[in-house]
């Protein structure tokens, strides 16, 4: 694909490979469009300020709305397994932690900073960072829901012991989720490195040479990507030595 | 260019405090005021005496809470002989059990405690329950939501939902509300107290109904009972107070009512922790956005 970009005199070719399925996408914006209801919704018993909204049939109103969206929100992660397990399995290894994770918390204050790319060095299809979005999110959905169900279908069948600790922990999955979630959010839509996460789950394809720079041992396989690494940083060590 | 890079690239000073100042707004706007702290029981509050031993069972108060409060007939099995309806319910708000404890069988009435420190109105996230200036705990039913916090945290297990549609979540709480509508428009005290009559049920200033049920404690323990009151100073002071022949267990009353520590941990600990989590998570994506936009140039990014 050829774009012309404003005040760039000559036109750059980009080239996509792709990152996710149709239906990962979908998923992905499911889950949003069902976590956002459910935090507001929630935060409405949450904060007191918010008391008025949670009176009588309005706060009736919202926990429908909180349970239209939790069956939706509940089922997305089901659906993926039954159509693409095979991928949900792949994504959640990658979410695993590994050795990359330590060089990406050492590089990250100076690469999200500051820019510098030669502060990071080579991450597979995802970073220490997108993988802690990873499995907050995948942990949250857990808990959301083996405490959200018995809240809703056991109160008064359950002891009310259990019952309070359910609460405290649907309160502890939504203040940690939820402040994923605007970390999250501010690093896809406004942060200027990350350009490409926002156009692969809108369009399911990342640019190659964005995937080189920020996810080199995927691009090239960990071997390549490592000997690339070392080059890179031998040359810079010559330049800053002369 | 190097001239003006400090200023460019660090965050000024204003904006820093500006910073500071949006994280602990937010974590402040989420706190519960301490004003939600509960009133001390005062004697002056209204209260209601149980006396079991001048009770003879006769459920004259079971029926004229029923009757002034409009609540339906509810169906029991037959093994409750004694007991009719077994248990509190969301249409049965006051209710006459049989108990056995060291003097042997006898008649116990059970009903809202209205505590002075109050679980359900900590936990209420609507402000339908809450204390009335007269000391009793109130229920506002229009503002109830019918979340069930309440039904959950009453170490008493007082109120009950009353759900409407388990799918949707429709319900409303229920439980004694000391007849609030008969004291507040000056009518007279609560139904079950003003029916009773023999005298087993009270209701009067707490100051002299404590003074009252010492005496009579007194005159218990003359006679050879292990007699004592109970809700002097249980959940800061309840506004039902009872006599009892025994231990509170054998009454299933806990003799240290726990859940409000347990309410308070939720409410005054973790939800200000978060509160102070969702400040430092915003004020700190706001820096990074104001230093990020000056620092890394879109034209430079591949």
């Amino acid at each position: 694909m050829t774009v012309q970009l404003k005040g760039r005199a000559e036109a750059i070719t980009i080239q996509w490979i792709p990152k996710y399925t149709t239906l990962e996408r979908a998923a992905h914006w499911l889950h949003t469009a069902t976590f956002v209801p459910l935090a507001i919704t929630g935060m409405i018993l949450y904060f007191p300020f918010l008391q008025p909204l949670a009176q009588g049939p309005a706060g009736m109103t919202f926990r429908l709305i909180h349970r239209v969206a939790a069956v939706i929100f509940g089922l997305l992660p089901i659906v993926y397994f039954i159509f693409q397990p095979r991928r949900l399995i792949l994504n959640i290894r990658e979410f695993l932690p590994n050795k990359d994770d330590i060089g990406w918390l050492k590089g990250a204050p100076a690469y999200y900073l500051l820019g510098r790319h030669e502060a990071m060095p080579p991450q597979g299809r995802f970073n220490a960072g997108e993988k802690m979005n990873g499995l907050i999110m995948i942990v949250a959905w857990f808990v959301f829901g083996l405490t959200g169900v018995p809240m809703w279908f056991g109160k008064g069948i359950i002891p009310p012991e259990l019952f309070r600790w359910l609460v405290v922990f649907h309160d502890l999955a939504m203040i940690v989720s939820v402040c994923m979630f605007l970390v999250h959010l501010y690093l896809a839509v406004a942060h200027p490195l990350m350009w490409a996460g926002l156009v692969s789950m809108r369009f399911g394809v990342t640019s190659a040479e964005y995937a080189a720079e920020h996810h080199a041992k995927w691009y090239y396989g960990p071997k390549r990507a490592m000997e690339i690494w070392e080059a890179k940083k031998r040359e810079a060590a010559q330049k800053g030595g002369h | 260019m190097n001239g003006k890079k400090s200023s460019e690239t660090h965050l000024s000073r204003r904006e820093f405090l500006g910073l500071s100042a949006l994280g602990l707004g937010i974590s402040l706007a989420g706190a519960r005021s301490a004003s939600a702290a509960p009133p001390a029981a005062s004697p002056y509050d209204v209260a209601i005496l149980y006396d079991p031993v001048k009770c003879v069972g006769c459920r004259a108060c079971q029926m004229a809470c029923k009757r002034w409060n409009k609540l339906p007939n509810e169906s029991t099995d037959p093994l409750g002989i004694y007991e009719s309806p077994r248990d509190l319910s969301a249409i049965t708000w006051n209710i006459i059990k049989l108990r056995r404890t060291a003097v042997g069988w006898h008649f116990f009435n059970y009903q809202c405690q209205h505590c002075t420190d109050a679980a359900c109105v900590e936990v209420c996230p609507t402000g339908a329950l809450s204390h009335d200036p007269m000391g009793f705990v109130a229920l506002d039913r229009e503002k109830c939501n019918g979340c069930g916090y309440c039904t959950q945290f009453c170490p008493y297990g007082v109120p009950h939902l009353q759900i409407a549609d388990i799918l949707t979540g429709a319900a409303k709480s229920a439980k004694c509300t000391f007849c609030q509508d008969r004291l507040r428009s000056g009518i007279g005290g609560p139904s079950c107290a003003e029916a009773c009559p023999v005298g087993a049920l009270t209701w009067g200033k707490r100051g002299d109904l404590l003074e009252k049920a010492r005496a009579r404690v007194a005159e218990l323990q003359a006679q050879g009972m292990n007699a004592r009151i109970y809700g002097e100073n249980e959940a800061g002071g309840l506004h039902r107070l009872s006599i009892l022949l025994d231990e509170p267990e054998q009454y299933g009353l806990p003799s240290v009512p726990k859940t409000p520590a347990f309410a308070r941990a939720w409410q005054r600990i973790i939800q200000p922790l978060g509160n102070v989590a969702f400040g430092a998570a915003l004020a700190g994506i706001l820096g990074v956005f104001l230093f990020v936009r000056r620092k890394i140039r879109m034209e430079e990014v591949r």
